[in-house]
């Protein structure tokens, strides 16, 4: 396998996990207050549905469009999408805002499927199947939106999707086990490390894409990588200083809502 | 309509949210790279000044959401 499959590997696998994770929070929810089996008839409609997103848009995306405008356009919106991911990780690892809470997040979903009219005692509880559809779907997307965007650039969307679908295995195989929120997915330093690998990818292939000749070619990838950790790094110890945050582990997962 | 509006409220919530500058800064910092490209300024220079300015936008954002 090339570094460059690896890292698409690596990356797709990180960001979906993250994503999975707060899918898998939504079902267990579900499957807990109303009807499993409806559930998971609605998980999997979006992940077929998702199966179908990434494979026409990828196949389209590769096959129909240069490669020069594939890495600038897509580069471009991993450059957005992983300095989004990246600021908010280095804001939340200073203490500037609350951590990601999957059992809390799960208790107020818990709550809220309380309220609804009562599972039907025979068929489809639709009820369950939307709610579990509609979450994965959406939490999917931002997968989609990676396996495609990463796959595209290097030309590795089969390694791509590769990464999705282990993180996807590897995380509902957990809750399927543990049958609760995965609370202890250090969820801050896995957007904290995909953000970092989006924003250096996405700045190679966008420099790319306008007709920058990295030097050393691919091995200009290193270098933004390690240039971006290390301000981000120094991001976490400014926001920390002005916010006092000094005694939490930055990338530990919390409990604070 | 109403699914039209949704659908393209879903993507600006998706890509531009309520951070408008880490949507703008990132394609304003690849013109300017863009330009240095077109004025043949040389590559690794160019390359660091991409670089700088993704940085300074997403240090630019840390500073205005610790403001908030």
């Amino acid at each position: 396998m090339s570094s460059i499959a690896f890292v698409t590997v690596v990356s797709s696998f990180l960001a979906s996990s993250v994503e999975f994770v707060e899918a898998v929070t939504i079902v267990l929810a579900v499957g807990v207050t109303r009807q499993w089996r409806s559930a998971l008839i609605g998980v999997l409609a979006a992940l077929v549905a998702l199966a179908l997103i990434v494979g026409i848009f990828g196949t389209a995306i590769v096959l129909l469009v240069p490669i020069g405008v594939v890495r600038l356009v897509v580069g471009g919106f991993l450059v957005i999408y992983g300095l989004q991911w990246l600021t908010k990780a280095v804001l939340r690892a200073g203490g500037a805002r609350a951590k990601h809470d999957e059992t809390a997040i799960y208790q107020r979903e818990i709550a809220a499927l309380r309220a609804e009219p009562p599972v039907p005692a025979t068929g489809m509880d639709w009820i369950s199947f939307t709610v579990a559809a509609k979450g994965v779907l959406l939490e999917g997307l931002e997968v989609a939106f990676i396996v495609v965007t990463f796959g595209a650039s290097a030309n590795m969307l089969g390694p791509a999707a590769a990464g999705a679908a282990a993180a996807g295995a590897l995380v509902l195989g957990i809750a399927f086990l543990v049958h609760r929120p995965l609370a202890a997915v250090p969820e801050n330093g896995l957007k904290f490390a995909v953000g970092v690998m989006l924003t250096g990818f996405g700045t190679f292939w966008a420099g790319e894409g306008i007709g920058i000749d990295w030097p050393a070619g691919d091995a200009a990838i290193l270098a933004l990588l390690a240039g971006y950790v290390i301000l981000a790094l120094l991001g976490v110890y400014v926001v920390r200083g002005r916010f006092g945050a000094a005694r939490m582990r930055p990338f530990a997962a919390s409990r604070e809502p | 309509m109403r699914y039209v509006r949704a659908f393209f409220g879903f993507w600006y919530d998706f890509l531009v949210g309520d951070r408008w500058e880490l949507f703008t800064g990132p394609i304003v910092a690849l013109f300017l790279a863009w330009l240095a490209v077109r004025a043949s300024v040389p590559a690794a220079l160019t390359g660091a000044l991409l670089f700088a300015l993704v940085s300074a936008v997403g240090g630019l954002s840390i500073a205005w959401a610790m403001r908030r």
